[in-house]
């Protein structure tokens, strides 16, 4: 810019003009960023999923349905047509009473029973044990409720129309249910890790890069020494001393990848410590918490919030990875990895069980690299 | 200069245009220029006055942003819109570059020779040994002592100048018709700048290529150049032969130009005015690697044995080259670094202090450093850059009292206090340095060491600032430290000079003795070096 404007003016207006600052022009750069603003919004939307999802869903993620066993996925409702009067017949059999043809309109099931004896009102149990059907009861031919003592009737369910989008899986549970709750919980575990490696990483890697020396050496020394434990060691030794617990495992993730985001902060300190604005503050005589806190950490965020983006996924791919071993979330409760895990030991029966869950988390990781990488871009000074 | 004859370098309604988040950016708006063979051309001009920008339009090294339209002819061959390949065949061949930043523009992972040679492989094919031959030549021509040795050099091993040198060498591997320079002195010593102009007016009369010099410093164009545009906003304001333009300026802004010498001087203060800060016997020693398994460490004595005091009112100019250990001094004068040595402020030894005990001492004693773009914290307004020295020194104030301290600072340096909530980058390199002055006189200090507070702005922007320092010294009585390589300024801000070679001081007295009797022999290739150039347009 030409500096000839220099001398302005005396101010007539003291009313401040606001500025734009770094984050401002970040922003505007992501916005452009076509991929970056469509991963925002999956993973807004996944989020959402994860957290609202489960609620609105017909089935708990924990119901099991004995019937529909690896049922495939379908957007018509269960039960198929041609099973019902397969599976009423059988319900009914087990009540050793006589059937007479079974009628199915859309929305009811009904048959002649009759029997030697009275017929017993309790067996309509047999047929409300199913998952198909519900609301048994006995009638007289002309639908009302048959009186007691009656030898013959007409045994009358209503039939119970599910829907599973995503099939169920080995145990008879819905898939949809079970992928939403995964959601929650591998989104959960991501971020909750990510967090406390920002936390603590930031913290102790501008401590120690700022304060140098010897804290620095001893600081560096104690992040090599956890960087050589194996994480999966690491995680075993957890388990056994707090037993399974869900915030076991994120804080063993984030335990083990804050030591990439210390270093990382840290070599950003040490290259800020040596701007001139770091040592003008020393000039003023600002002391070392308001140097961290005013210049040190706000500079570092522009590669920490880069970091954090590509490090959710890690957090995501290590609990899987926890999950297949048997050392992360346990049943019922589940997560992607765990579904993905279970989805491949059925792929050859129920392909299904293994494409949604591995659909979901593929589209959450590339989300969150896209969007790691549009940050990367919006927050590069040198694109400025 | 020969008759005229065809230009072999013809540019005309040359723009350049970048696209930005703003908008389109016309860094060069439509210049004419030409190149004849053998001659020096200088364009001159101010920092953002698109100068850089038209040569690398011209050839073809905008950033990815940038677009340059309108016409560049050499010998007949239009080179804007040029492909990338046969472009390669231009530059690089006919036509090189030099650039500013020695450091910066060599390989670090290669040894000079075969950075050198590189070109002559790739655009003359040949051999290895016919390269290394021709880059030995190439060396001893650009005056690197014994070439043979050298050859195998890392750039790190070679100091500014001599990589200026190598690239030079580069520069000429394939006996460019056009030289093209942008700052090539810029970053160097002024001893050593000299010698580089030396070189290149030397080896232009020897090979016979034309010049073309981009450069802010018009004690340079004087020096070298036999024509010269002076470019202000991306338009060539005003042509013709240097001689010609020096001495009848017809535009207004060229005039300024010349006129934005650094004038006055400055009257010492009373002899009855009180020290206020005195250094006897200062040591600054950096002890270089050792540590854990590394053996010895290696002892730099950056400051060596050197003793100072500064009275109420004085402006003390310290001048020396990069390496000399003026910036050190000031800051172990202010105890920001850790020094040998006693400092006494206030009649008060303050050597022994800690941070802790120093804290109240910092609102007096204060800091301006170089790099207005470095200075700056970038994440923060300018109102809470200067105001962060009240959160320390006054915690008392209030929010609102802060603010209104701040419009009073901004105001006493001459910027709008209206913009106290824009960050530093929406800022011009004079602004920020307005802004850092103000961030140290906010405290209302007694003592500012000024480093180098002026070489990192253009001329008429120093001559701006300069005036606002001396402005600020006689309104509060401030004393300065004022570090410089750059003897006009120091000349014209301070009253007794100290001139610094190595960590020691070779010589020191009042301003008019170091400049027009200077002893030591050091002060005066100092002096030749400096004011050969700076000091011819009075006439």
């Amino acid at each position: 810019m030409a500096d000839t404007t220099t001398a302005i003016e005396p101010a007539a207006a003291l009313a401040p003009v606001a500025g734009r600052s770094l984050w401002q022009d970040a922003w505007r750069r992501l916005r452009r960023n076509r991929a970056a603003i469509a991963s925002a919004v999956v993973l807004l939307l996944m989020a959402f999923a994860g957290i609202a999802g489960p609620w609105f869903t017909p089935h708990p993620y924990d119901r099991i349905y004995p019937q529909y066993v690896r049922a495939p996925a379908s957007l018509d409702a269960y039960p198929q047509e041609d099973t019902i009067i397969p599976q009423f017949v059988s319900a009914l059999e087990r009540a050793r009473i006589t059937i007479g043809e079974v009628e199915v309109d859309s929305s009811t099931v009904r048959a002649p029973v009759s029997d030697d004896k009275p017929l017993d009102p309790r067996i309509v149990r047999y047929v409300d044990r199913s998952d198909l059907f519900n609301n048994a009861r006995l009638e007289d031919a002309d639908g009302n409720p048959l009186a007691e003592g009656a030898t013959s009737g007409v045994m009358v369910a209503d039939v119970q129309r599910v829907r599973f989008y995503f099939g169920t899986d080995a145990n008879g549970r819905d898939l949809l249910a079970r992928i939403l709750i995964g959601i929650r919980i591998s989104l959960a575990i991501g971020v909750l890790a990510s967090v406390m490696a920002l936390v603590v990483g930031v913290a102790y890697g501008s401590i120690a890069g700022y304060v140098g020396g010897r804290l620095d050496n001893v600081m560096m020394r104690v992040v090599d020494i956890l960087y050589s434990l194996p994480f999966i060691f690491f995680v075993i030794l957890l388990v056994v001393f707090f037993g399974r617990n869900f915030v076991l495992i994120f804080i063993a993730i984030g335990c083990t990848e804050w030591l990439d985001m210390a270093r990382i902060v840290r070599g950003q300190t040490l290259s800020l410590r040596r701007q001139e604005f770091v040592q003008a503050a020393e000039a003023l005589g600002v002391g070392n918490r308001g140097i961290l806190t005013r210049h040190i950490i706000p500079n570092t965020l522009g590669p920490v919030v880069v970091f954090v983006t590509l490090l959710v996924p890690k957090a995501i791919l290590l609990e899987s990875l926890l999950s297949f071993l048997g050392l992360g979330v346990q049943e019922p409760l589940t997560s992607l990895g765990l579904l993905i895990s279970e989805g491949s030991d059925n792929m050859r029966s129920a392909p299904w069980l293994l494409i949604y869950p591995a659909v979901t988390l593929t589209a959450i990781l590339f989300a969150l690299n896209f969007l790691g990488d549009g940050l990367r871009d919006a927050l590069d000074p040198k694109d400025r | 200069m020969d008759a005229p004859r065809n230009p072999i370098l013809r540019v005309r309604n040359l723009e350049v245009n970048f696209e930005t988040n703003d908008g389109t950016v016309r860094a060069v708006k439509g210049i004419d220029l030409d190149v004849f063979p053998g001659e020096t051309v200088a364009i001159v001009g101010e920092s953002g006055s698109g100068k850089s920008q038209a040569t690398m339009g011209i050839m073809g090294l905008l950033a990815a942003n940038g677009r340059a339209t309108g016409s560049a002819l050499y010998r007949d061959q239009e080179l804007v819109g040029l492909s990338e390949r046969k472009l390669n065949k231009v530059r690089g061949e006919k036509i090189t570059m030099i650039f500013q930043e020695p450091m910066t523009s060599l390989d670090p992972l290669y040894r000079i020779g075969r950075q050198i040679a590189e070109p002559l492989v790739h655009h003359r094919g040949m051999s290895a040994r016919a390269a290394r031959a021709r880059v030995i030549e190439l060396l001893q021509l650009v005056g690197i002592p014994n070439p043979k040795k050298r050859i195998d050099s890392y750039p790190h091993e070679m100091s500014g100048g001599q990589r200026q040198r190598v690239m030079i060498a580069m520069a000429l591997a394939n006996d460019p018709d056009i030289l093209i320079a942008d700052e090539p002195t810029t970053a160097l010593d002024v001893t050593i700048q000299a010698q580089i102009l030396e070189l290149l007016a030397d080896l232009q009369k020897r090979l016979g290529m034309a010049i073309v010099f981009i450069t802010h410093d018009l004690g340079i164009v004087r020096r070298i150049a036999d024509r010269v545009y002076v470019m202000r906003l991306g338009k060539v304001v005003e042509s013709g032969k240097t001689s010609e333009i020096f001495a009848q300026p017809n535009d207004p802004y060229t005039r300024m130009l010349l006129a934005a010498e650094p004038t006055g001087t400055k009257a010492p203060p009373p002899e009855t005015a009180p020290a206020l800060i005195e250094g006897r016997d200062i040591c600054v020693v950096f002890r270089v690697g050792g540590g854990w398994l590394g053996g010895d460490p290696t002892e730099i004595r950056a400051v060596d044995g050197i003793s100072v005091s500064l009275r109420q009112g004085q402006t003390i100019g310290i001048v020396g080259e990069s390496g000399s250990g003026k910036s050190t001094l000031g800051r172990a004068l202010l105890r920001l670094l850790p020094s040998e040595g006693e400092v006494r402020f206030e009649g008060r030894d303050i050597s022994r202090l800690d941070r802790g005990e120093l804290r109240p001492l910092r609102k007096r004693l204060q800091l301006v450093f170089q790099d207005p773009f470095g200075s700056l914290s970038p994440r923060m307004t300018v109102g809470q850059i200067v105001t962060e020295g009240l959160l320390v020194h006054e915690p008392e104030l209030s929010g609102k009292d802060r603010d209104r301290r701040a419009v009073a600072a901004l105001e006493e340096v001459g910027l709008d206090p209206a913009m106290r909530n824009r960050y530093p980058h929406e800022f011009s390199g004079g602004q920020r340095q307005r802004i850092a002055i103000a961030r140290a006189i906010i405290l209302k200090p007694k003592v500012l060491v000024l480093d180098e507070p002026t070489s990192a702005l253009d001329r008429s922007v120093q001559k701006q600032i300069v005036d606002l320092l001396r402005d600020l010294q006689r309104q509060h009585g401030l004393s300065y430290f004022f570090i410089s390589h750059d003897l006009a300024v120091v000349r014209a801000m301070s009253d007794y000079i100290i001139v610094m070679k190595d960590g020691k001081i070779v010589e020191e007295g009042p301003t008019e003795t170091i400049f027009d009797r200077p002893e030591q022999p050091y002060t005066k290739t100092l002096m030749a070096a400096a004011l050969e150039g700076t000091a011819l347009h009075i006439g």
